[in-house]
């Protein structure tokens, strides 16, 4: 049984990747069977995990976790496992960014899922220089990115207090709706906004790969019939009084070939001016993500 | 069996001793007199005298000229503190040359003493005469040599650890399953921690073992694998690896029982600290192209397969440097990079030596990284190594079971392959430097 789900493996992945998965599936079965911990050689077994793994489930939701940048992310079905691409854009925007405990920013992530974006800013940035918000419309993802700012070692104090390390606040909450900034827990202005909002539109949300469309969260994929419709609800969001700072940066990742509309979205937003926008590409040399500064005053 | 092995490893320490004083056996051996011993041996190495005599020269020279500074000038300048800073580094010729000078005169008036007319005064002679001349020996063939001679190039750069790089050779699935033991000899050589065979308490590994990139062959085995050796010290004495290893043994998959010869290649690399900037004195970061492996098609959201390899190409040297262990694209970059920036120092360092090396043979083989270094022969269970002479070693699972234990295991053996090596190295290095004092002192006199 073993070797025939490592020949359907190799079928479906090629040698390499399947070789590849196969090595960091025992590595888990290890990892998770050592002195003191709950499975067992006999519970935990590698062609149990195969099986999943050929019936389509995503390899992070068999292993439970996903790298992102220095972060060992924990991972859960349906909470949208993160992508490389948007590991490399937040490394590029934490390294562009440089905030310090005596000029400490907040920032407000919309849709956070496992909290990857704000939790990889406050790891990397020093303690007391950063405080964000993270939302999202889910309860599953609220609780797995709070699990996930523990496990990183990222406070999850909401205090007005002037705190002196790095804090992480994640909350249920609704950004398409007006009464949005009703929330009191919010506390604009905001110096950073981030998201990975959804973006598949109808037609290829039909044709995503199974191990996408069956496994992973349609609200954190589904983007309406353009796939655009999140950006619009972002863009009234910010142009609420009141919610940037006189200097702020808005950075929001796009599907491969909606980064001059989203563009098109921000400069309207109202109130605020931008200064400048960039369009950066990924490692696949794909159009991802949408980064606006307004003008400094 | 606690004395037995501490009685072995004292057996080997007299074994090295002798080969390391062959070359002074000359002067020790043999009826020689005193004065004629003294004679001998300056008139033998008069080049080392007078190198190290220069040395001596030169700092004082620079403490003449430093107390005129201190005297007429300014202590506090910057030419102040570089020649006192210079002479200071001197001391040690000074010191050396001072306890040579001693030891001389102290031979020559013991020797007088042999035949002084009061025998109290010979007994205490007699006595005391047999240690002087290897004290002397010692000082102006050891001593003086190691000092004139700079520590390895590789030393000059601050090094992390090495990278090691194992490639299965010929011999097919038999050179797979041998690199999986030798890299295990090597991971447990390195990382495994030791217990103190008298105290009981437990010695700390001696490095810290990391396996970077492994791939598995499909009939059993590795075919290659680059394990990441982190410390002081790992680079220096590993480098020794480097070179193809040859297995003869009869292979548990041959049914005939016939012995094969399979081997394996290593090259040693060295490692720097990671730096924060990516970028730095060994590449320029335009020269690489960075690769992400295979179309994703969409990309982003539509796609959540674990496509994480990386490759790196140096375009200037031609060096690929492909990473796909981890699951992280961002850990498999890094790896990529740390790998390239070893390859790109290996290179420097061997451009450097090569350059001393122009003008004379070299002494030194695994230079060569095609060479054969070493043989593993299970049927007469013993080590070879083909640099030092006559290194043989019995016991090969002891050897294979990499254990840390000093003098004995892997690490016996590769101490005195390195022992041998930086001998030999002081050598040519002297060599060279004898061959500069020739040339200059002919130019001086055609000058004349």
């Amino acid at each position: 049984m073993l070797n025939n789900f490592r020949a359907r493996l190799i079928s479906q992945l090629g040698r390499a990747q399947a070789n590849s998965e196969i090595k960091w599936m025992n590595q888990f079965i290890v990892d998770s069977t050592g002195p003191g911990a709950k499975a067992t050689a006999n519970t935990l077994r590698l062609e149990d995990l195969l099986r999943r793994r050929v019936g389509g489930e995503p390899l992070q939701y068999i292993l439970g976790t996903q790298p992102f940048g220095q972060l060992d992310l924990l991972v859960r079905p349906p909470t949208l496992i993160p992508r490389h691409e948007t590991e490399e854009w937040s490394l590029k925007l934490a390294k562009a960014t440089t905030p310090c405990p005596s000029a400490p920013i907040t920032i407000l992530d919309l849709g956070t899922g496992t909290g990857c974006i704000p939790l990889l800013f406050a790891t990397i940035w020093p303690q007391g220089s950063v405080h964000a918000h993270a939302v999202d419309i889910s309860e599953h993802a609220v609780r797995l990115s709070t699990e996930n700012a523990l496990r990183a070692g990222v406070s999850t104090r909401n205090t007005d207090a002037k705190e002196a390390r790095n804090t992480f606040t994640a909350f249920r909450a609704d950004y398409t709706q007006d009464k949005f900034w009703e929330d009191p827990r919010l506390k604009p202005p905001y110096n950073l906004v981030t998201s990975n909002p959804p973006y598949i539109p109808l037609q290829e949300y039909e044709e995503l790969p199974p191990s996408v469309r069956l496994y992973e969260d349609k609200q954190a994929l589904y983007g309406g019939k353009d796939g655009l419709d999140f950006y619009r609800s972002i863009g009234r969001v910010l142009g609420f009084p009141g919610a940037l700072a006189s200097e702020a940066t808005i950075a929001l990742e796009v599907g491969h070939d909606q980064a001059s509309q989203v563009a098109e979205i921000v400069e309207r937003i109202p109130r605020i001016d931008i200064g400048s926008l960039e369009i950066w590409k990924d490692a696949w040399g794909k159009d991802r993500t949408v980064v606006a500064r307004t003008h400094e005053p | 069996m606690f004395s037995l092995g501490r009685r072995a490893h004292f057996a080997f320490r007299l074994v090295r001793h002798a080969s390391l004083s062959s070359r002074e056996s000359k002067y020790l051996t043999g009826t020689h007199t005193g004065p004629e011993l003294v004679k001998m041996l300056e008139t033998d190495n008069s080049k080392i005298l007078k190198l190290v005599r220069r040395k001596v020269d030169e700092r004082t020279a620079l403490m003449a000229e430093a107390e005129q500074i201190a005297i007429n000038g300014d202590p506090s300048s910057q030419e102040y503190r570089d020649k006192t800073r210079r002479a200071s580094e001197l001391l040690v010729f000074q010191d050396a040359w001072s306890s040579y000078e001693s030891a001389k005169s102290n031979l020559l008036e013991t020797h007088t003493l042999l035949s002084h007319p009061d025998p109290d005064m010979r007994d205490l002679a007699t006595e005391e005469y047999p240690s002087l001349p290897p004290t002397l020996t010692s000082l102006l063939l050891t001593t003086f040599p190691s000092l004139l001679v700079p520590p390895s190039s590789s030393s000059q750069h601050n090094l992390a650890g090495a990278l090691m790089d194992l490639k299965s050779g010929v011999g097919g699935q038999e050179s797979s399953l041998f690199l999986s033991e030798l890299l295990r000899m090597y991971t447990r050589f390195a990382g495994s921690k030791s217990v103190d065979e008298e105290t009981g308490e437990v010695i700390k590994a001696k490095w810290g073992v990391t396996i970077v990139q492994q791939n598995d062959a499909d009939a059993g085995g590795i075919k290659d694998a680059i394990v990441e050796i982190k410390g002081k010290g790992a680079y220096d004495l590993m480098r020794w690896e480097s070179g193809v290893h040859r297995v003869q043994r009869v292979p548990a998959t041959d049914s005939a029982g016939r012995v094969h010869t399979s081997t394996v290649a290593v090259i040693v690399l060295p490692m720097l600290e990671e730096s924060d900037k990516v970028e730095d004195e060994l590449f320029k970061m335009d020269d690489v192209k960075i690769e992400v492996m295979r179309a994703r098609g969409a990309g982003g959201q539509h796609v959540n397969k674990t496509e994480s390899a990386v490759r790196l190409t140096h375009t200037p040297t031609g060096i690929t440097v492909s990473m796909q262990d981890e699951r992280s694209q961002h850990q498999n970059r890094r790896r990529a990079f740390q790998v390239l920036r070893a390859r790109l120092l290996d290179l420097k360092l061997s451009a450097d030596i090569a350059s001393r090396r122009a003008t004379r043979r070299s002494l030194v083989k695994g230079a060569d990284r095609s060479e054969k270094i070493r043989t593993y022969n299970w049927a007469q269970d013993r080590i070879t190594d083909h640099r030092v002479p006559g290194l043989t070693v019995r016991g090969l699972e002891g050897v294979m079971e990499g254990d840390g234990r000093v003098g004995g295991g892997f690490g016996g053996l590769v101490g005195r392959v390195e022992e041998w090596g930086r001998e030999v190295e002081v050598e040519e290095c002297l060599g060279e430097m004898m061959e500069a004092l020739d040339k200059e002192e002919g130019q001086g006199e055609v000058g004349k």
